[in-house]
């Protein structure tokens, strides 16, 4: 390894809180000094202004919860993220559809789903909403109180370019399925 | 094709540039009465919808103009400084936009943004050493065969404590100017950066550095943030910063440009009328 690829790698190691404390003193002064907090806080803040835009609606629900800037930082250093805002806000999203609430993973999905509708992708997507997706776009849209869960109904929403207006959902009782297509979320 | 217009009126020897990443046409309405060239990011118009590429409603917002103004570009993730390899992605966004824009010249940051292919999240300083040097210089020589106009290189702010060398900052960007050929972008702001940030010494900088290659003089403003000056053009030109632009106009030869560099994310904050403002008061100044 040259000493260069040596000092970049060890960097990138120490921004993105990787790997064992340093032993070199040049990277021990990095560690200790004020400009490496500095970095990783500018590195975050462009991440978090660019996902903030991108990924409205999730980055909206998880700041109700405390948890958007956590998971950007999470994000950021376990991903090698994208300088392209989309591939950026994609992955981001994609992280976010296996989260333990159900509900961040709903939205997430969602929005994904809508990325990759708007970039003409011939795939579609089922997204399971345990709540009215439509409260709860309305919801952070207006900054309101979200709905509760549904104890009745599940929503069953399918996103893709070749869906009419590109969002349809229905809902079904828990214990069997009622028809009832709703029109799409404006 | 558009761009390199035909001389339309009095030569000036010093132009004036600002930065216009597109999607706000009140702006550049305005703003290109009151300067020469268009400053463009090829990596800031990108998009990868669809393949990664150039967005084509921006590039015809230059197209509008095009009779009225010159175009450089200016890129930010090339990544020229990286040890394995810099980023192809930004040689194709910069030959998609060589081949729609005649570009008086291009220049990228002496830095590295990639690691291992993966993004650093910031600018990071090079190490001021031989290997460093003769990286950059390779990848210098290989810009300067593939594109038909000169490139530039700006020095970066320096944030993190700086890694053993064997060059100072000057010498490193004199070595490499004397190499290679290729021209300098100073940027005031970023000196006012360093000084306030780890002390730099900008006269003895710039007492050292051979200002022959400055073709390009970059002047913005920024905020502090837990005593750091940050690189982040957000702010009108502070009056330290103006002034050191004003000494360095009037010691480097073959300057060409003074460019107006602020981010898109901030236009709403600061205003059109305060980004028109700072380009009415730099070019009374390169006398415009």
């Amino acid at each position: 390894m040259s000493a260069l690829e040596r000092q970049q790698r060890g960097l990138l190691d120490l921004i993105k809180g990787r790997g064992a404390p340093p032993q070199d003193a040049y990277f021990a002064q990095v560690a200790h000094s004020a400009g490496l907090v500095m970095v990783r806080e500018i590195a975050l803040w462009w991440r978090a202004m660019q996902l903030d835009v991108q990924c409205r609606y999730t980055s909206r629900l998880l700041k109700r919860t405390s948890r958007f800037e956590g998971l950007v930082a999470a994000y950021f250093d376990a991903h090698a993220t994208s300088s392209f805002v989309e591939e950026l806000s994609r992955d981001f999203l994609q992280t976010l559809q296996t989260d333990a609430d159900v509900l961040v993973a709903a939205t997430a999905g969602f929005e994904y789903a809508l990325m990759e509708a708007h970039a003409d992708s011939s795939e579609s997507f089922e997204i399971l909403w345990d709540r009215d997706p439509d409260a709860v776009v309305v919801a952070l849209e207006q900054r309101s109180a979200l709905p509760p869960p549904d104890a009745d109904w599940t929503y069953r929403m399918r996103v893709g370019a070749g869906v009419p207006n590109l969002v349809r959902c229905s809902r079904e009782r828990k214990q069997f399925r009622v028809d009832n297509v709703r029109e799409p979320i404006p | 094709m558009f761009g390199n217009r035909a001389d339309s009126g009095r030569r000036r020897e010093l132009a004036l540039a600002a930065t216009y990443e597109g999607d706000d046409p009140v702006l550049l309405e305005r703003i290109v009465d009151l300067i020469d060239t268009i400053e463009i990011a090829p990596d800031a118009i990108a998009q990868s919808r669809g393949g990664r590429r150039l967005r084509s409603e921006i590039l015809a917002e230059y197209a509008s103009v095009a009779d009225r103004v010159n175009f450089i570009a200016h890129g930010v993730g090339l990544s020229i400084g990286s040890y394995a390899s810099w980023d192809t992605t930004y040689l194709e966004l910069l030959d998609e936009l060589f081949s729609r824009i005649e570009l008086a010249w291009h220049s990228e940051h002496l830095t590295c943004t990639m690691v291992g292919g993966e993004n650093v999240g910031s600018m990071l300083s090079l190490p001021h050493t031989e290997e460093a040097l003769e990286l950059v210089c390779a990848r210098v020589d290989a810009l300067q065969r593939r594109y038909p106009v000169p490139f530039l290189l700006e020095h970066v702010i320096r944030l993190l404590p700086q890694a053993p060398g064997t060059y100072s900052q000057a010498g490193f960007l004199n070595a490499l100017t004397s190499r290679t050929g290729c021209g300098l972008i100073l940027d005031a702001y970023n000196l006012r950066c360093d000084a306030i940030n780890h002390g730099l010494d900008v006269e003895a900088f710039l007492a050292e550095l051979d200002l022959a290659p400055v073709r390009e003089l970059h002047v913005a403003g920024g905020v502090q943030h837990k005593g750091f000056q940050l690189d982040i053009h957000s702010r009108p030109v502070a009056d330290d910063t103006f002034a050191l632009a004003l000494d360095i106009i009037g010691r480097a030869p073959n300057l060409r440009i003074v460019t107006y560099e602020f981010l898109k994310e901030a236009v709403d904050s600061l205003g059109h009328d305060a980004i028109c403002a700072e380009l009415s008061r730099l070019g009374r100044v390169i006398g415009r």
